[in-house]
């Protein structure tokens, strides 16, 4: 199963907050035009985003599991931090920037 | 909405300005008003969205008394009405000044008000937790398993808090008497103007626990607005602030337990933050500002990862 809130999670609450919170206070027709479009583009994202298969966490569960039993090897927290690296790759890459000189 | 609002309003307190409704939660709303001259904040239960592990509104109430009696610096309670328009709610003194973390770190108006912050936030937590615990019976002790069954509950694998939990289990110092704790003592629930801190806000979270816990909160990563080498809140070091708290209460709280409680604080709210995800997920609060924090934990989760291994983790 892939990380929570899924790729497709995601572009559904964009889809909502669009949707049901900024449309309704749109005037100008024009803006209310180019939302309806970007409302599909988003929608056309959210159904290609399905097509992916899920991410295999079968590894990390493995992990998280061993870690919770105590059994901590050396070696298990580059491990750990390499996996967080790549999701805040993915989340928020220039985080990893604010640990420059630390 | 806001006729109706105005209309219940008008029942218990009289003639009042137009409401006006704050933005925030959908758990609990804010509403600013004016009545008789003064300058009021109403805050009311929301559309029957319950936060796990929050005060009811009464309960928030009576440990704002409690903290306003103790002279803790809160706005002041003024009134707890049980039905406001179909649901809880009370009212208390809207005060003026900044609450927004990142203003609050980086206006450089609000300069000097840094410079006195440290040594004011310590001043406040030492009066918290000399609030009577008798005065506030219904506080519950903070129980640390519990943060592994909301990660539990959650049911996804984090490896990186599982490393953190695990830390922690095995190096815990000695517990303190558990004292009346705000909870979620850090900058982005404090109110600061140009002189300094003006008020101690967000109540909700208030338990009872270990006080070194309470002190260490404000030193999460998460709350430095950007000024990431200032450990207390992005406005000072956290040197000043435990020195100041040790004279007024004399607890003696060494720095290797604000280490301690500093890696509890990324761990705790790392799960806060799927835990938040989970009310978008499971239907309770459709929001996307709740939704993306399930991804943004990561960031939290590389903060523990970069503390585990200065405590010499490898």
């Amino acid at each position: 199963m892939s990380e929570r809130p899924t790729p497709q999670e995601l572009a559904e609450a964009i889809e909502e907050f669009l949707a049901g919170e900024i449309l309704p206070t749109l005037d100008d027709h024009r803006l209310r035009f180019r939302l309806l479009v970007a409302l599909n583009a988003v929608g056309i994202v959210r159904r290609e985003l399905t097509k992916l298969p899920p991410e295999d966490d079968g590894e990390r569960r493995e992990l998280a599991a061993r870690i919770r039993a105590g059994d901590v090897a050396a070696g298990t927290l580059a491990r750990v931090k390499a996996d967080v690296e790549a999701r805040l790759r993915i989340a928020s890459p220039h985080y990893l920037q604010r640990y420059g000189d630390e | 909405m806001i006729a109706d609002m105005r209309e219940a309003l008008e029942a218990v307190l009289g003639s009042i300005s137009e409401p006006v409704l704050l933005p925030g939660g959908a758990s609990k709303e804010a509403w600013a008003v004016d009545a008789g001259g003064q300058r009021l904040l109403v805050r009311r239960a929301g559309g029957g969205v319950i936060h796990r592990h929050t005060l009811s509104l009464q309960d928030e109430f009576e440990v704002l008394r409690a903290a306003h009696e103790a002279g803790v610096m809160v706005p002041q309670p003024l009134l707890y009405i049980a039905d406001l328009d179909g649901r809880e709610a009370f009212v208390m003194e809207r005060i003026a000044g900044e609450t927004i973390g990142r203003r609050i770190v980086q206006r450089p108006e609000l300069a000097a008000a840094r410079t006195v912050l440290p040594r004011q936030l310590a001043e406040q937590l030492a009066a918290i937790h000399a609030i009577p615990q008798e005065r506030v019976p219904f506080l519950r002790r903070a129980d640390f398993e519990r943060m592994m069954d909301e990660l539990d509950d959650v049911g996804e694998p984090h490896p990186a808090i599982e490393l953190g939990l695990w830390w922690l289990r095995e190096h815990r110092p000695p517990p303190r008497e558990p004292l009346v704790a705000h909870g979620d003592f850090r900058i982005g629930n404090v109110a600061v103007d140009e002189h300094g801190l003006v008020g101690v806000l967000d109540w909700e979270f208030a338990h009872l626990d270990d006080p070194a816990r309470d002190l260490a909160f404000g030193l999460v990563r998460a709350w430095r607005f950007g000024r990431d080498d200032l450990r207390l809140g992005g406005i000072g070091e956290a040197g000043p602030y435990l020195e100041r708290y040790n004279e007024l209460t004399g607890f003696g709280v060494r720095p290797e337990e604000l280490d301690y409680w500093e890696l509890a604080g990324n761990v705790a709210w790392a799960i806060g933050c799927l835990t938040q995800a989970q009310r978008h997920l499971s239907g309770q609060e459709r929001s996307v500002e709740l939704a993306i924090l399930g991804r943004l934990g990561a960031e939290v989760e590389y903060e523990i990862c970069h503390l585990l291994e200065k405590r010499g983790v490898a």
